[in-house]
C-alpha cells in the first residue's frame, strides 16, 4: 500500500520534472510542437476525470474544447494586425469584409446581422472569461437535463456526440460570423500585462506546462476528496449511492462541468500555441481521438491518460516526416487501440500499476516480518469475482 | 409537395439501409459497431473494384458486396467483438480501432503502396461508379417526375427490411437470435450455439451494410473515409427508434428522413442535418428508450 | 414509547393490480420488526414505498414526526432510513474500508465534501462497524473479492455507519450458509435497541432467533400482527401462508 502510493507520487514528480526540463534540450520547433501535445495532455485529463472516475463517456469533449478555442480566437482575431487595417477605427475581421454585402457598413457593430456579438471580444479578457464560461454553461445546461433524467451510459455518449456535431454544423453554416469551414486564422498574439506570448517562445511553453501541472495536480486532489470518492462510488453503483443519500445527478453534473471547464481551458491554450481555431475541433474523429488517448494511457488514471496523449502525439510527430508513414501510423494506432481494449483495459497506467504491485510483493517477500494475516485476499473465496 | 416527401422518403430509406444492420448488431447483440460505416465503404469499393477488375455490373455487385462484407463482419466478430460482449462502451472503442484500420487498409492499398505497388480502384483518391443507363432516368408517377435511382433505393430498402423481418421473426435462426438478446446464458442452456449465432448475426448485419454501400456508390463519390459520417446517422436512427425494435428503426428512419428533406427544402443541407441532430437529442432526453419501443411492464 | 415509522393506509398498483393495498403499520423506536409473507405478498414493494424506490398512489409515510411520502430516495436516506437490498450491492472497486468511508460522508453536499480524508470521529465509528460486522481483518480487501456473506455484512455495515433512524433489511440472509445466517442474526441482535429495524425474511430459523414483533402480509394486505407465538397460533395465517403444516414446517 505504502509502496504503491510512493511510486505513484514519484511518477507525478518525474513527469512534472520532465516537462519542465524538456525545453532545455529541444529546439524552438519542437518546443512549439510539444506545447501542443501538452494541451492534448490537459484534454486527456478532462476525459479521464469524466470517464474514468465518473463513468460518463463524453463523445463530445471537442465541443467544450472548441468553445474555449473559438472564444479566445475571436479576441485574438480582433487583436491581429489585419483586423486593424480594414479602414475602420475599430478592428474588423478580414473575412467579414470579404463576405459583406456591397454597401454594408464596415463597422463591427453592423457589418452583418450577428457581427455585434463580436463587440465585447475587443477586450481579450472577455474572450478568456468566455472561454471557460461558455463550456461551463453548455455542460451545466446539458448535464442538468441529462443527469436529472437519469440518462446514463451510451445514451449520454450519443447525446454529447450529436450535440458536438450539431454545433459544428451551426458554426460552419454561420459563415459570415465564424468564417465557416476555414475557421479563424491569422490571429494576434496573446498578451498579459504587455507581455506577448509568441507561439514559438519558451514562455508560451511554460504557460501551457504550468496549466497542465495545475490541472493534473488539481484534478488529482479533486478525485481524492470525499466528493471524488463519492463520484467513483456512483460510477461503481449508482443505485447504492442514491440509497446512501447522495444526490447522484449533482455529483455527476459537478464533475462533468469541471471536465468541460478543463477542456475549455485546453482549447484556449491550443489557440495560443497553434494560432487558429477551426470546426475540425468539433469533428467526430477528434472527440473520439481524445478518448483513445485516455484509453491508451489508462482511463482511470489521470497521469496515465495525460502521458498517453503526449506519447501518442510525440511518436506520431516523430515519424510524420514521410507522408505515407502518417497514414501507416494511423493504421498502427487502430491496431494498438483494439489490442489495448481487448488485453489492457486499464491502459498503460494499469500495466505500470501491476508492475508496481509485483515490485511491492517482492519487497514484502524479502522482508521476513510478514505475518499470515497480511494478505487477506488469500483467505477469501474468489467465487464472487466476475 | 410530393417531391419534398419523395426526397424525404429516399433520404429515409438510405438512413434505414445503413441503420438496418446496426439495428441488428446493436439492438439484438448489444454491440456498438463503429466499423459499420466502414462496411458500407467496403461495399462501395466492391462495386468500384468489381467494375474495374471483374467487369461486373452494378446489380451483380449487390450480392458480391453482401458476401464480402458478411465475411469481413464474421471475422471481426470472431477476432474482436466476441471478447467484448456485455461491455457496451468497450465495443464502441474497439470497433473504432477496427474502423480506422479498414480505412487505412483501403487508403494504403493494403500496405502495398509502401512498395510502390498500386492497385487500381484503391488508394486515397475519389472513385466513381457508373450506374446502368436505365437507372439514371426519370419516371412519371401521378404526374410527378421521379428519379428512377431514388425509387430503386426505396424498393431495395423495403425488400431488405422485409427479408430481415422474416429472418428475425419468422425463422428458427431469428428465434435463437431473439432468445440470445433476452438472455444469452439461458439461451446457451437451452442448447443454442450462442457463439455461432452471434457470428452469423454479426455477419448478416455487416452484409446489409455492404449492400447499403453498393447503393450508396451509385450517387455518392467513394473514398476511404466515407463511412464515418454514416455510422453516426445509422446509430441515431436506431437509438431514436428504440433499441431492439425493427419497426422502430423503420419509423425513425422515415421520420428523420422527412425532417431532413423538409428542412433542407426551406433552408440548406447543413442546417437540415443540424436540425436532425437537435431532434435526436431532444428525443433521447424526453424518451431515452426510443420513440417506438414497445416494452411491457 | 415513541413511534419511529408510521405507515398510514399506503397503497400502489401496477397495471391495475394492487401490489400493496391500504397497509397501515406502526413501528416503535428501537423495535425489531419482521415482515413475513409468501412471494408476491408485497413485502419488498412495501420497502420500496418506504425507501422511495416506488411512488405510492395512496396513503402516507412518516419517519418520527416528518412526513416522507414520495420523497426522492436520496432524501429519504438522508432523513435517516437505510435500505439493504435483496441482491447485495456494494462499491466493488473499493476496499471494504473504502466502502465504509464513502458511506460515512453523511453530509450530501459537494461543498462540504471537498476535503481530503475522513474526520477522526467518523474513522472511529468505521472501526467500530468493522468490528461489529467481523470485517476488520478484511478492511483493505477489495469488495469485489468478498464472499457472498461478507458482501451482505459490508452492505449492512455501510448502513450502520450512517447511524440511520430506521434500517430496512430485505432478506439479509438470502443465499447464506447456516453459519453465516447465524452470524447475521448476531449482528442484527447487536443492533437491537440502538436502531429501529424492519426485516423481510423467509428463513424461519433466523426469524425465530431475532424476532420480537411480526407482521404477516398476504396479497398486498396486512394479515396479522403480533409476537411469534401469537402468529403461530393465528388461524388466518395458518390458512393463508403456512398451509396445514404449521410454521415450523417452513423452516425445513
Amino acid at each position: 500500500m505504502i509502496t504503491q502510493r510512493r511510486l505513484d507520487r514519484a511518477a507525478y514528480i518525474l513527469f512534472i520534472a520532465l516537462i519542465l526540463l524538456a525545453p532545455l534540450v529541444l529546439g524552438d520547433f519542437w518546443v512549439n510542437r510539444i506545447a501542443k501535445f501538452l494541451v492534448f495532455g490537459i484534454v486527456a485529463v478532462a476525459v479521464s476525470l469524466c470517464w474514468g472516475y465518473g463513468g460518463i463517456l463524453n463523445l463530445g469533449q471537442g465541443l467544450f474544447f472548441g468553445a474555449g478555442a473559438y472564444m479566445l480566437a475571436m479576441s485574438l482575431k480582433l487583436a491581429s494586425a489585419t483586423s486593424m487595417q480594414q479602414g475602420s477605427d475599430h478592428p474588423v475581421p478580414d473575412f467579414m469584409l470579404w463576405n459583406a454585402d456591397p454597401g454594408a457598413p464596415t463597422e463591427l457593430c453592423c457589418i452583418n446581422r450577428g457581427s455585434f456579438l463580436w463587440l465585447p471580444f475587443q477586450w481579450q479578457w472577455f474572450g478568456v472569461v468566455m472561454g471557460i464560461l461558455l463550456p461551463v454553461l453548455l455542460a451545466g445546461g446539458l448535464g442538468l437535463v441529462v443527469f436529472r433524467k437519469r440518462i446514463a451510459g451510451v445514451f449520454v455518449s450519443v447525446i454529447t456526440l450529436a450535440l458536438v456535431l450539431l454545433v459544428r454544423l451551426v458554426v460552419i453554416d454561420a459563415q459570415p460570423l465564424t468564417n465557416g469551414f476555414n475557421g479563424l486564422t491569422d490571429l494576434g498574439t496573446f498578451h498579459v500585462a504587455g507581455f506577448g506570448f509568441d507561439p514559438y517562445a519558451r514562455a508560451t511553453y511554460y504557460l501551457v506546462a504550468g496549466f497542465l501541472i495545475l490541472t493534473l495536480v488539481g484534478s488529482r486532489l479533486l478525485v481524492e476528496t470525499r466528493a471524488g470518492l463519492i463520484l467513483q462510488a456512483i460510477r461503481d453503483d449508482q443505485n447504492r449511492a442514491r440509497y446512501l443519500g447522495f444526490d447522484v445527478p449533482i455529483y455527476q453534473l459537478f464533475f462533468f462541468t469541471v471536465s468541460a471547464a478543463i477542456s475549455g481551458l485546453a482549447g484556449m491554450l491550443y489557440v495560443i500555441v497553434a494560432e487558429f481555431a477551426s470546426p475540425t475541433f468539433m469533428d467526430l474523429s477528434f472527440s473520439i481521438t481524445m478518448v483513445v488517448w485516455a484509453a491508451l494511457g489508462g482511463r482511470a488514471s489521470l497521469l496515465g491518460a495525460c502521458i498517453g496523449a503526449i506519447l501518442i502525439n510525440v511518436i506520431a510527430a516523430s515519424i510524420s516526416e514521410t507522408a505515407t508513414f502518417v497514414e501507416a501510423w494511423k493504421a498502427i494506432i487502430g491496431v494498438v487501440f483494439v489490442l489495448v481494449v481487448l488485453y489492457l483495459p486499464r491502459g498503460l497506467a494499469g500495466f505500470a500499476q501491476d508492475f508496481g504491485e509485483r515490485l511491492e510483493r517482492r519487497f514484502a517477500d524479502s522482508g521476513k516480518t510478514t505475518t499470515p494475516g497480511v494478505i487477506p485476499q488469500a483467505q477469501v473465496p474468489r467465487g464472487q469475482a466476475p | 409537395m410530393f417531391d419534398v416527401i419523395f426526397i424525404g422518403l429516399s433520404l429515409g430509406s438510405i438512413l434505414l439501409l445503413v441503420a438496418l444492420g446496426l439495428a441488428i448488431t446493436y439492438g439484438a447483440m448489444g454491440v456498438i459497431n463503429m466499423a459499420h460505416g466502414e462496411m458500407v465503404m467496403v461495399g462501395a469499393y466492391t462495386t468500384v473494384m468489381g467494375g474495374l477488375w471483374l467487369h461486373i455490373g452494378f446489380l451483380a455487385s449487390l450480392p458480391l458486396a453482401f458476401v464480402i462484407t458478411g465475411l469481413l463482419g464474421w471475422a471481426i466478430e470472431r477476432i474482436v467483438v466476441r471478447r467484448l460482449y456485455g461491455r457496451l462502451l468497450d465495443t464502441l472503442l474497439a470497433t473504432w480501432g477496427v474502423a480506422i484500420l479498414l480505412q487505412q487498409a483501403v487508403r494504403l492499398e493494403f500496405g502495398l503502396s509502401f512498395f510502390g505497388i498500386h492497385i487500381r480502384g484503391l488508394g486515397p483518391g475519389l472513385q466513381n461508379v457508373k450506374v446502368p443507363a436505365w437507372m439514371t432516368g426519370v419516371v412519371s408517377i401521378g404526374g410527378d417526375q421521379v428519379n428512377i435511382y431514388r425509387l430503386f433505393i426505396i424498393l431495395v430498402t423495403a425488400a431488405l427490411t422485409f427479408v430481415t423481418w422474416l429472418l428475425m421473426f419468422r425463422s428458427d435462426i431469428g428465434i435463437q437470435v431473439r432468445a440470445i438478446t433476452r438472455n444469452p446464458r439461458m439461451a446457451a442452456a437451452c442448447g443454442i450455439d450462442v457463439q455461432r449465432i452471434n457470428a452469423l448475426t454479426f455477419a448478416y448485419g455487416s452484409g446489409l451494410a455492404g449492400v447499403a454501400g453498393v447503393m450508396m456508390s451509385g450517387f455518392k463519390t467513394v473514398f476511404p473515409d466515407m463511412g464515418s459520417a454514416m455510422v453516426v446517422d445509422g446509430f441515431m436512427v436506431v437509438v431514436v427508434g428504440g433499441v431492439g425494435s425493427l419497426l422502430g428503426s423503420v419509423l425513425s428512419a422515415g421520420l428523420l428522413g422527412q425532417v431532413n428533406g423538409g428542412v433542407a427544402a426551406v433552408t440548406n443541407d447543413i442546417l437540415a442535418r443540424a436540425v436532425v441532430f437537435g431532434l435526436v437529442i431532444l428525443i433521447i432526453i424526453i424518451k431515452p428508450t426510443g420513440l417506438f419501443s414497445f416494452k411491457g411492464r | 414509547m415513541t413511534v419511529a415509522l408510521t405507515i398510514d393506509g399506503i397503497g400502489v398498483s401496477f397495471a391495475g393490480v394492487k401490489a400493496v393495498d391500504n397497509v397501515s403499520m406502526l413501528v416503535h423506536e428501537g423495535e425489531l420488526r419482521v415482515l413475513l409473507g409468501a412471494n408476491g405478498a408485497g413485502k419488498t414493494t412495501l420497502m420500496d414505498l418506504i425507501s422511495g424506490k416506488t411512488r405510492s398512489t395512496d396513503g402516507r409515510v412518516f419517519l418520527f414526526e416528518t412526513e416522507i411520502t414520495n420523497w426522492s430516495p436520496n432524501r429519504i436516506a438522508r432523513a435517516g432510513i437505510g435500505r439493504k437490498f435483496q441482491i447485495p450491492s456494494v462499491f466493488r472497486d473499493f476496499s471494504v474500508r473504502g466502502n465504509l468511508n464513502v458511506a460515512s460522508c453523511t453530509d450530501p453536499r459537494i461543498r462540504s465534501n471537498l476535503g481530503i480524508g475522513i474526520p477522526r470521529t467518523r474513522r472511529q465509528r468505521i472501526e467500530e462497524v468493522l468490528e461489529l460486522t467481523g470485517l476488520a481483518e478484511f478492511a483493505e480487501t477489495p469488495a469485489a473479492n468478498l464472499s457472498h456473506g461478507q458482501t451482505q455484512w459490508l452492505e449492512l455495515g455501510m448502513l450502520i455507519v450512517q447511524n440511520p433512524k430506521l434500517l430496512l433489511l430485505d432478506e439479509p440472509t438470502a443465499g447464506m450458509t447456516q453459519n453465516e445466517t447465524h452470524k447475521t442474526a448476531e449482528i442484527i441482535k447487536g443492533l437491537r435497541g440502538q436502531h429501529t429495524i424492519l426485516v423481510v425474511e423467509h428463513d424461519m430459523a433466523f426469524v425465530r432467533e431475532i424476532a420480537e414483533q411480526i407482521t404477516v402480509m398476504h396479497l398486498g394486505r396486512v394479515l396479522a400482527e403480533g409476537s411469534m407465538t401469537a402468529i403461530e397460533r393465528n388461524e388466518a395465517v395458518r390458512h393463508a401462508y403456512l398451509g396445514s403444516y404449521g410454521i415450523s414446517a417452513e423452516a425445513v
